[in-house]
């Protein structure tokens, strides 16, 4: 079983009978001592001797958890995180646990969750793209999203847009993605705009933003959005579709190239996903790949794909990076 | 003559049929000469839409002389979403 550092103060709090067993080295303890937390030591022998319920703590929370399977132990309870998460939990009030399997990812950490937990991301589009985008940022722990799409879910959307269900058919794309993204965490500030964007409410819908996806359908749109981007100075991840085929790229940071410099003047395209025809998994693959980028971003993290195009094909396993 | 490797993606695919197509050339032509021999290949399917070029997998916005052993990239800009 697992207990939150939040959850284990509620039960110091509460009164609650337990004992805390720390399974790390001597060596390891005395270098990162558990703080405000008292805890005995030692090998998993003498923690057999120990009556009622314990929580076991490692460094990071991935020893005691194994612990736990491997000995099929009862009454017992594996700190999420470990002696990290426990430690910025008293420093900071902040229990950022729940992330653990990526705070424990050395580009990521606890600082980078916390640009995570504090970015504002505005997402134009909630269809194949914007629902997988959206789903993987909340999860992530991003602070604040905006959604903005005037459409409606219809029974041809659900191949690909799992934020939906049968019984959402006919409501609006923004209001159900919403309500569906909030129930997936309580840490996120959700702000749902049902209207397309254009040139006239473009700017009011994306002020404020730190990293504006376009996750649109048409190349209009797309020239807006680029825009905007560029008289913001927001940077913009982008992303596009055609059949088996996805297109990947950041736009706008410090001067580097947009969608109008890819297109000048103007861009035809002959086909829409509707047209064209899609298969539900692209649209998932591509739309996490705009996620990862925005994280990226977000935290800082190189390479990334400022200043360049990626084309991912699904049909025959293939990436290409463009040079812009 | 020069020998050179065309990469097709998206519409520039499915309208030659084909994921790669190698081709020689005479000396000179340049990468707007081999966008008008791709789209008269396509036999009017790519008539209505533009197409982004790279060579050696580096975007190019000019007209470019292209030499012996280049890979071309055309890229349509899609739209779905």
């Amino acid at each position: 079983m697992i207990i939150t550092p939040k959850e284990l103060q509620s039960w110091i709090k509460q009164g609650k009978n337990f004992t805390v067993f720390d399974v790390r080295p001597k060596k390891e303890i005395k270098k990162n001592p558990l703080s405000k937390l008292d805890s005995i030591a030692g090998e998993l022998e003498e923690y057999k001797e120990i009556k009622g319920i314990v929580v076991l703590v490692c460094q990071i929370g991935l020893v005691t958890e194994s612990m736990i399977i491997q000995n099929e132990l009862f009454d017992t309870y594996s700190l999420l995180g470990g002696v990290e998460a426990w430690t910025n939990f008293i420093k900071e009030k902040n229990d950022l646990s729940r992330w653990s399997r990526q705070t424990i990812l050395d580009e990521i950490g606890f600082e980078g969750q916390k640009k995570i937990m504090n970015s504002n991301v505005t997402i134009i589009g909630m269809g194949g793209l914007g629902c997988p985008a959206a789903c993987s940022l909340v999860a992530s722990g991003l602070g604040a999203l905006k959604i903005i799409d005037g459409d409606e879910i219809e029974v041809s959307n659900l191949h690909r847009q799992h934020l939906f269900r049968e019984r959402d058919i006919g409501k609006k794309k923004v209001l159900s993605a919403k309500k569906r993204l909030e129930s997936l965490s309580e840490h996120v500030s959700i702000s749902a705009k049902d209207i397309y964007l254009n040139e006239e409410n473009g700017y009011d819908l994306i002020k404020n933003s730190d990293i504006i996806i376009d996750a649109s359908d048409n190349i209009a749109t797309r020239f807006i959005i680029d825009k905007l981007s560029k008289k913001k100075n927001i940077p913009l991840v982008y992303g596009a579709l055609y059949k088996f085929e996805g297109y990947v790229s950041i736009f706008n940071v410090n001067g580097s190239k947009g969608y109008s410099e890819l297109f000048p003047g103007t861009a035809i395209s002959s086909e829409t996903c509707n047209d064209a025809g899609i298969l539900g998994m692209m649209p998932s693959i591509i739309g996490n790949m705009q996620a990862l980028e925005t994280i990226k971003l977000i935290v800082g993290i190189q390479p990334n794909l400022v200043g360049k195009l990626m084309l991912y094909n699904g049909l025959l396993n293939t990436t290409q990076i463009i040079e812009l | 003559m020069i020998k050179i490797k065309i990469k097709c993606f998206s519409q520039v695919r499915y309208a030659l049929g084909k994921d790669e197509i190698a081709l020689e050339l005479d000396e000179g032509t340049t990468s707007d000469d081999l966008e008008k021999m791709i789209r008269e290949k396509a036999l009017g399917k790519l008539e209505n839409v533009t197409l982004g070029i790279a060579i050696n997998k580096k975007y190019v916005l000019d007209d470019t002389k292209l030499n012996d052993g280049d890979e071309i990239a055309f890229i349509p800009p899609v739209q779905g979403g």
